[in-house]
């Protein structure tokens, strides 16, 4: 681009050009900065305790981030059509306890595909609501979504009931136990890779599919960019917005079910109060809080590094209650770093 | 200019009556917003491989009636007829699906997508009739955008098809949405004030690729108040005034002041408003003043009682300039002394305190609080001197002030305490100006002082600026329209590419010396 002739760096020294340009590169691609954080973590981490360089911490990590990638996944799909939804955790409390009731009392023997997808198609249908009053009302979503938030987890304690279930559907007990690989270590411990990692990995890949290969991934972006342009140019955003919260929904769904069947019960008053660190996770990875951002990988590598830090900043000997201020530093960090993109 | 009267009842369309039907026809369209008629029975008849110009001042109906033919709005009444066929009402898809391409006026880019992506993916959506579940065809994209760029001349490298569009500057914009429209087969093209951002180059580009479309039996339909430009692409005249269709004729058989005295109703008086001016003390002066990606090292000085006109394209660097004396958006390097002392402003407030008003472009969004009373919008700037006993705003005396403003420049209203959003264009730009005079500024800056504000209103505006210079005040207008700075203004400075390039006294200038100034190019701003 010969854009102007003061516009850019100025070429004065090949050194201060390429360093000007190796910065808004990584501008560009805010995954990197993510990254690099995540190895400045690890490398802390692992000098201080190098008890930290161990498979089963590795396990942990990937096993403590499946249920919040799936959420992740749906929030950044939110983010990137400019809505934003923080009732995700509320829809999956709703169906985990709701479905595992009933197939507990109803039809033990399910299999579990057959719940998932049902899980999938009750918190698709939740969030599809969430994208009917968004569109209908023309509410902001974060109003919308705090309001259906409050609903739904009203209406689970209140009707659905409040005990917990300890003895899961056998279906979903297996399915947690399920193991990828199993590891043993020098002095014996084995570690267990569990398979349902491989749950967020496909929801990861049809994630990016949808984002970066089918026009609704495209008109997602562009209603996030400009809702007003993206209309007139033919998208339909109603399609879009209904679109968008019930895909956040059905990942809900499915991430319910994947957090009974890893901790082997079902408790109807968790998952709440996490919706921010999953926002943030996704904000840290590089998705614009204004929305028509935000990638896959990116949003992968929030969770992993907000996983991260609430892992194993123990190890270190740093009090859990720090981990927040740790998340808070990031979160502020990275936001000033991806704001500069705006400011060029 | 003077024209009679007699300039003759303005013809009417059917002069070049063929027995072909016509592309698109629309028969007696009419849209009401709320209690406003926009469009009261509009009917035009668009050829295949004809270029007309929808002319007419602003809140004309032009804009409705591309949004109606361009399927973003519905009409309440009339018929659009495509190839001799009844179509009902157009919605976006189906409109281009007919072949109906828009280049809006602001572009309509998806700023966050890329080149590739906003050039090329409207054909995938109209060939998937509007559903979006279907698989995108990157190769096809990236042909189609190739191809498309390719005709505006652009480039086709992968690096600048993967590029967003909100880093290109505005003439390529421009030329990425005109693609847009070109890319599939679009029997219509509809420019919408294409000109505003480009040089004389790229202007030229422009018509050599009407030009290229009309060869193709592609009609062109450019919507535009510059009489000048329509007259130099030349084609057929469709003026609208208030609503209605008042002419449609061959622009080459009728001079600028007959289309002007169509569009205004109004004999087109450019005499100068401007006489015997006064100046003072130097009041103003700018030195070096830089703002990086904006504008650099703009000097200059004006005194008091002094008429400035600042004037360039849109990415000229005009609009920071005026920000940045403004302190809303401050510039980086340079000093800006007023009376001597340095002012140079960090936020409005010191702007403000300096005695420096500034009237925004954008009345809406930077300007007025549309719910609030008019009175309230008046006396903001003057907040803690109307405070009386224990700190508490003065009701009586603020209602003064705001009345006495009113008056003053004459804002047609019953009651200040009536909302600002209940006055037209013109009574709100007013309203506006009051608010900085309520501070005795001694430097006021106009920024597009008559956008969006129709005939009479802007008669009362210059008036206004006149009166408030021979007072001593010191002037800046910044703006796109060249007759309202060479009727207002004692010096004008044309910026290019950020800097001022040439200053010109006013009272002796042409119209046209100071558009070639305006669009001259020093470098080539193809992207590579």
């Amino acid at each position: 681009m010969t854009d102007t002739t003061f516009n850019g760096a100025a070429p004065d020294g090949n050194d201060k050009a390429s360093l000007g340009s190796a910065w808004r590169w990584l501008l560009r691609h805010p995954p990197v900065v993510t990254f690099s954080l995540i190895v400045l973590v690890c490398l802390v981490v692992g000098t201080i305790n190098t008890d930290f360089w161990q498979v089963s911490n590795l396990f942990d990590i990937l096993r403590a981030s499946v249920v919040r990638g799936l959420f992740a996944l749906g929030v950044l799909v939110v983010l990137a059509s400019g809505g934003i939804d923080v009732s995700f955790t509320a829809i999956a409390a709703f169906v985990m306890y709701t479905v595992t009731m009933l197939v507990t009392n109803l039809l033990p023997g399910l299999p579990m595909p057959v719940i998932l997808l049902v899980a999938a198609a009750g918190g698709a249908c939740f969030g599809a609501l969430n994208g009917l009053l968004v569109h209908t009302l023309r509410a902001p979503s974060l109003i919308v979504t705090i309001g259906t938030q409050y609903v739904i987890r009203s209406f689970l304690l209140t009707f659905v009931g409040t005990a917990l279930f300890m003895n899961i559907p056998g279906s979903m007990e297996a399915f947690g136990k399920l193991a990828l690989f199993t590891h043993q270590s020098a002095n014996g411990s084995i570690s267990i890779l569990p398979a349902f990692v491989l749950v967020l990995a496909v929801a990861a890949a049809a994630t990016w599919w949808i984002l970066e290969r089918t026009l609704m991934g495209r008109a997602v972006y562009a209603v996030g960019g400009n809702p007003g342009i993206a209309e007139r140019l033919g998208y339909n955003l109603r399609t879009v917005h209904i679109f968008v919260f019930a895909y956040a929904g059905l990942l809900a769904g499915i991430a319910g079910i994947m957090h009974v069947a890893s901790n082997r019960l079902a408790n109807p008053f968790d998952l709440a109060g996490t919706e921010l660190e999953i926002i943030a996770a996704v904000v840290l990875g590089g998705a614009r809080i204004t929305g028509g951002s935000g990638s896959v990988i990116g949003t992968l590598l929030g969770v992993v590094l907000i996983t991260l830090v609430s892992n194993v900043l123990i190890l270190v000997g740093i009090p859990s209650t720090w981990q927040l201020a740790i998340i808070g530093v990031f979160i502020v960090l990275a936001g000033t770093v991806f704001s500069l993109r705006a400011r060029g | 200019m003077q024209l009679k009267h007699e300039a003759g009842a303005p013809p009417q369309g059917g002069e070049i009556a063929t027995a072909a039907i016509p592309y698109l026809e629309i028969r007696n369209i009419q849209k009401s917003f709320g209690g406003v008629r926009a469009l009261k029975g509009v009917s035009l008849s668009i050829e295949p491989g004809q270029i007309y110009h929808l002319m007419g001042e602003n809140g004309c109906g032009k804009s409705t009636l591309i949004k109606i033919i361009s399927g973003a709005q519905p009409a309440d009444a009339g018929e659009l007829l495509i190839d001799g066929k009844p179509v009902g009402h157009l919605t976006p898809v189906a409109a281009l699906a007919a072949g109906i391409e828009t280049v809006y006026q602001d572009f309509s880019l998806l700023p966050n997508l890329s080149v590739a992506e906003n050039v090329g993916l409207t054909q995938q959506l109209v060939a998937a009739s509007g559903k979006l579940a279907r698989r995108l065809d990157l190769k096809q994209m990236r042909q189609t955008a190739e191809r498309a760029l390719a005709a505006v001349n652009l480039p086709t490298s992968r690096a600048f098809l993967s590029t967003r569009t909100d880093e290109l500057p505005m003439a390529t914009r421009q030329l990425i949405a005109i693609a847009r429209a070109i890319a599939s087969d679009a029997r219509l093209v509809i420019m919408d004030e294409p000109t505003t951002a480009l040089t004389k180059h790229e202007v030229d580009n422009l018509i050599g690729i009407v030009t290229r479309l009309r060869a193709k039996g592609v009609a062109v339909l450019f919507v535009t108040h510059k009489l000048d430009e329509c007259k130099k692409i030349g084609g057929r005249a469709v003026i609208m005034r208030d609503g209605q269709k008042v002419a449609e004729c061959d622009i080459a058989d009728h001079t600028k002041a007959e289309l002007g005295f169509w569009m205004t109703g109004k004999v087109l008086d450019e005499a100068r408003y401007r006489s015997a001016p006064k100046f003072g003390e130097d009041l103003l002066s700018v030195d070096a003043l830089s703002l990086k990606g904006a504008f650099a090292n703009v000097s200059f000085s004006m005194r008091g009682g002094e008429i400035v006109g600042i004037t360039g394209l849109l990415d000229s660097g005009r609009n920071e300039l005026a920000r940045a004396i403004a302190g809303v958006a401050p510039a980086d390097a340079g000093r800006i002394r007023l009376d001597g002392k340095d002012v140079t402003p960090r936020k409005p407030a010191d702007s403000i305190e300096a005695g420096i008003g500034y009237v925004p472009e954008d009345r809406l969004s930077e300007g007025l609080f549309l719910e609030k009373p008019i009175e309230e919008n008046i006396v903001v700037p003057v907040l803690d001197r109307l405070r009386g006993a224990f700190g508490i705003l003065d009701g009586r005396r603020s209602r003064e002030l705001a009345k006495r403003s009113v008056e003053d420049l004459q804002v047609v209203t019953p009651d200040v305490a009536n909302p600002v959003q209940s006055l037209s264009g013109g009574n709100q730009q007013r309203v506006l100006i009051g608010r900085w005079l309520t501070i005795n500024p001694k430097l006021l800056v106009l920024h597009g002082p008559t956008v969006g504000v129709d005939v009479g209103s802007k008669d009362t505006i210059y008036r206004i600026i006149q009166r408030l210079a021979d007072e001593g005040m010191g002037v800046i207008i910044i703006s796109d329209d060249l007759l309202e700075l060479l009727q207002n203004c004692d010096r004008i400075m044309v910026m290019r590419k950020g800097e001022v390039v040439e200053t010109f006294e006013a009272e002796t200038l042409k119209e046209e010396a100071l558009y070639r100034a305006l669009v001259e190019e020093t470098t080539a701003r193809t992207p590579q």
